[in-house]
C-alpha cells in the first residue's frame, strides 16, 4: 500500500511541477515496477503495453469518433439545429435559450466532445442571444452547460476512454448516457425558466414561428436524424459494435459534409490532422495510465483498500457519495481528464468490490466531468467561450455557470438515488 | 526542414485515419449488406493506427499539446518559467529517447522472430521499428523546444473532453 500511494504522491507533486501528465504517470508506473518487481520486467511490460495499445483494432473507436465529431462541428449542422429548435420553442420567456439547450443536446449525439459541442454552439447561438438583448451571463451559462451534454449524450469520448481503461462494454455506457443526458437538458431548462422567471431582463421572448416555417426548419436536420438513427441505433441494437459504428458514423459525417460542400482540401486535412493529433495525445495518456495501473495493480493497495472499507463499516451508498463529493471539489480547480485518469485506478475496484455496476459508475464519473468542465474556476467550457468570445469576460460566465452547477449535482444525486436512470436502458440491449 | 516535417507527419496521420475511416466503412457495409468482408481489414486497421498514433505523436509535442497542469504558472517568473520549461522538455525529451531505444530492440525482436500479422502476413517489425524511429523524433524535437518553445495554445486548442 505505502509504495503505491506514494506513487500517486509523486505523480501529483510532478504534475505540480508542469511535468506533462502522461510522463509523470508513465514515469512512475515504469520505475514504480522497476523497484518493486526488478528492472526487467519492467522494461519488458512497457514495450508490451506500447505496444499492445498501439496495435488495437477496438482502439480505433477513439480516433472515429473524434473525427465524426470533428467533421460534423465543419459541416455548419449547428446552426440549423439551432434554427429548428428555436422554430419550436423560441417565442416562450428565455426562448432562444431553451432552444440552445435542445440543440446542444441534438449536437451532443453526434459529437462526443463537451467542449466542442460548447464551441460550435457558442458560435452559433450567442449572436442572436446577444441581439435580442439576453444578459451575457445567462448565455454563458446555457452554452457552457449545454455544451456538457455532448459527453452524456452518446457517442461520448470520455465514455469509451473510461470504457477502455476499467473493460466495461462501450455499447452499454452508450445506452446508459440517453437518459441522463436528456433529463439532464430539462433540468437544464427547468433552471432557465427559473432564472428567468426571477429577473426576466435576462431573456426577452423570440417571435412565434408558424407551422410552416418550422417543417421547412425540420427539413434542415434530417441528416443529422439520419446519422443519430444509424450510429447510434446500430450500436444499441447490436448491429454495429462501437468500433464499427464510429467508422460508419465517421465516413457518414464525412459524405454528409461533402454533400453539403464544405469540404476543401485544406479544411480536409485539417480536420483528418487534429484528430490524429488528438488520438495521439489521448493514447499517451492511454499507455501511461496502463502503465501506472499495471503497477498499483501489482502492490497491496487495492485489496488493502477493499479491506479498509469493509472494515470501515460505512455503507456502500455512502462511499458513493463520498467519492462523488472528492469529484465535485476536485472538478472546481483539475483538469477533467487528470482527474479521473487518475482517480479510476485507485476507485474503481472498490466500487466494483462493493458490487456496483461498473456501467452505472461510468455514468457518474461522466455526470462529475461535466459538472467539473462547468464549475468555476478551472472549467474548459467556461476557458473556451472566454477565448472564444473576447468581449464577455470570465466573471459573467462564472456568474452564468454556477446555476447550472447546482442543476447538475441534482442531477449526479438523482443518478446516485436513482441507478435504474442509468441501468433501464442498457439492461434492454442483448 | 521547418514545414517540412509536420507536413509529412500530418499526411501520414491524417492519411492514415482516413484510410481507417473508409476501410472500416466498407467492411462494415459488405458484410452486413453484401455478406462480403474485406479480407484482413482489422489488422491492417490495427497497423493504420500505429501509424495515425505514432506519426502524430511530433505534431503533438511540436504545438505543446500534451495534458499538463499549469495552473501555478502565474506564481513564477517568466524568467522562471522559461528555464522550468526548458527542464522539463529536457526530461521529456529522455524519456522518449529511451523509449525509442526500448522500441528499437523490441523491434529488433519481432525481426528475429519474424512474427506477422496472422491473415496477410505482413511483418510486424517495420511498424514497430517506425514507432521507435517517431518516439526518437519526437524526443529530438523536445530538445529544440527547450531552446525554441511553442507558442501558447489557445484555450480548449487539442483538448479532447
Amino acid at each position: 500500500m505505502t509504495a503505491a500511494l506514494l506513487g500517486f504522491a509523486v505523480i501529483f507533486a510532478l504534475a505540480l511541477l508542469r511535468i506533462p501528465l502522461a510522463f509523470a504517470m508513465g514515469g512512475v508506473g515504469i520505475v514504480g515496477m522497476g523497484l518493486t518487481r526488478g528492472w526487467d520486467p519492467a522494461f519488458a511490460s512497457t514495450a508490451q503495453v506500447v505496444y499492445e495499445t498501439g496495435f488495437a483494432y477496438t482502439l480505433s473507436v477513439i480516433p472515429l469518433f473524434i473525427l465524426m465529431g470533428n467533421f460534423v462541428a465543419r459541416a455548419g449542422l449547428a446552426k440549423e439545429l439551432f434554427e429548428a429548435a428555436f422554430a419550436f420553442i423560441g417565442h416562450f420567456r428565455g426562448g432562444l435559450a431553451h432552444a440552445t439547450v435542445v440543440a446542444c443536446a441534438g449536437f451532443g449525439a453526434i459529437c462526443g466532445s463537451s467542449i466542442a459541442t460548447a464551441a460550435t454552439m457558442g458560435k452559433v447561438a450567442y449572436p442572436s442571444m446577444k441581439k435580442l438583448g439576453y444578459s451575457d451571463s445567462l448565455s454563458m451559462g446555457v452554452i457552457a452547460a449545454g455544451g456538457t451534454l455532448g459527453i452524456m449524450i452518446p457517442p461520448s469520448t470520455i465514455m469509451v476512454i473510461y470504457g477502455i481503461i476499467t473493460e466495461t462494454n462501450i455499447g452499454k455506457l452508450f445506452a446508459a448516457g440517453v437518459i441522463p443526458g436528456l433529463l439532464s437538458a430539462l433540468l437544464m431548462m427547468v433552471g432557465i425558466t427559473w432564472i428567468t422567471a426571477r429577473d426576466p431582463a435576462h431573456a426577452p421572448a423570440g417571435e412565434r414561428s408558424t407551422w410552416p416555417q418550422r417543417w421547412q426548419a425540420l427539413r434542415g436536420i434530417w441528416g443529422v436524424l439520419l446519422l443519430v438513427i444509424v450510429v447510434l441505433g446500430g450500436i444499441y441494437g447490436g448491429i454495429f459494435t462501437a468500433t464499427e459504428g464510429a467508422g460508419f458514423g465517421a465516413a457518414g459525417a464525412f459524405l454528409f459534409a461533402l454533400a453539403r460542400r464544405r469540404l476543401t482540401w485544406a479544411i480536409l486535412s485539417e480536420v483528418l490532422i487534429e484528430s490524429a493529433r488528438t488520438t495521439a495525445m489521448l493514447f499517451t495518456l492511454l499507455i501511461a495510465a496502463t502503465l501506472f495501473a499495471n503497477f498499483v495493480n501489482f502492490t497491496s493497495m487495492p485489496n488493502d483498500l477493499k479491506n479498509l472499507i469493509t472494515q470501515s463499516g460505512m455503507s456502500p451508498t455512502m462511499i458513493i457519495v463520498a467519492m462523488m463529493g472528492v469529484y465535485v471539489v476536485l472538478g472546481t480547480v483539475m483538469e477533467e481528464l487528470t482527474m479521473v485518469l487518475l482517480t479510476i485506478p485507485l476507485f474503481f475496484p472498490i466500487v466494483t468490490a462493493l458490487g456496483f455496476d461498473p456501467v452505472w459508475f461510468g455514468v457518474l464519473i461522466v455526470m462529475v466531468v461535466q459538472i467539473g468542465l462547468i464549475s468555476p474556476p478551472v472549467g474548459m467550457n467556461m476557458f473556451v467561450l472566454n477565448a472564444l468570445l473576447p468581449g464577455v469576460g470570465l466573471g459573467a460566465i462564472y456568474r452564468g455557470c454556477w446555476p447550472f452547477v447546482f442543476v447538475l449535482v441534482v442531477m449526479l444525486a438523482l443518478l446516485v438515488a436513482f441507478p435504474q436512470l442509468s441501468l433501464w436502458l442498457p439492461s434492454l440491449m442483448k | 526542414m521547418k514545414k517540412l516535417l509536420p507536413t509529412l507527419f500530418g499526411l501520414l496521420s491524417g492519411g492514415a485515419l482516413f484510410a481507417i475511416m473508409a476501410l472500416t466503412f466498407f467492411d462494415v457495409a459488405g458484410r452486413k449488406l453484401l455478406d462480403n468482408s474485406i479480407p484482413g481489414s482489422l489488422e491492417v486497421t490495427e497497423l493504420l493506427m500505429v501509424v495515425v498514433i505514432f506519426a502524430a505523436l511530433p505534431l503533438v509535442s511540436l504545438r505543446g499539446e500534451h495534458v499538463l497542469f499549469d495552473s501555478l504558472d502565474g506564481y513564477l517568473s517568466p524568467h522562471m518559467l522559461r528555464i522550468q520549461k526548458a527542464v522539463i522538455h529536457l526530461i521529456v525529451a529522455a524519456a522518449l529517447l529511451a523509449l525509442g531505444a526500448l522500441m528499437w530492440n523490441t523491434g529488433s525482436q519481432f525481426l528475429q522472430t519474424g512474427e506477422t500479422t496472422a491473415q496477410l502476413k505482413l511483418l510486424k517489425a517495420p511498424f514497430i521499428y517506425g514507432m521507435a524511429v517517431l518516439c526518437g523524433i519526437t524526443g529530438i524535437i523536445h530538445l529544440v523546444l527547450m531552446v525554441k518553445p511553442p507558442r501558447d495554445l489557445a484555450e480548449g486548442e487539442g483538448a479532447a473532453l
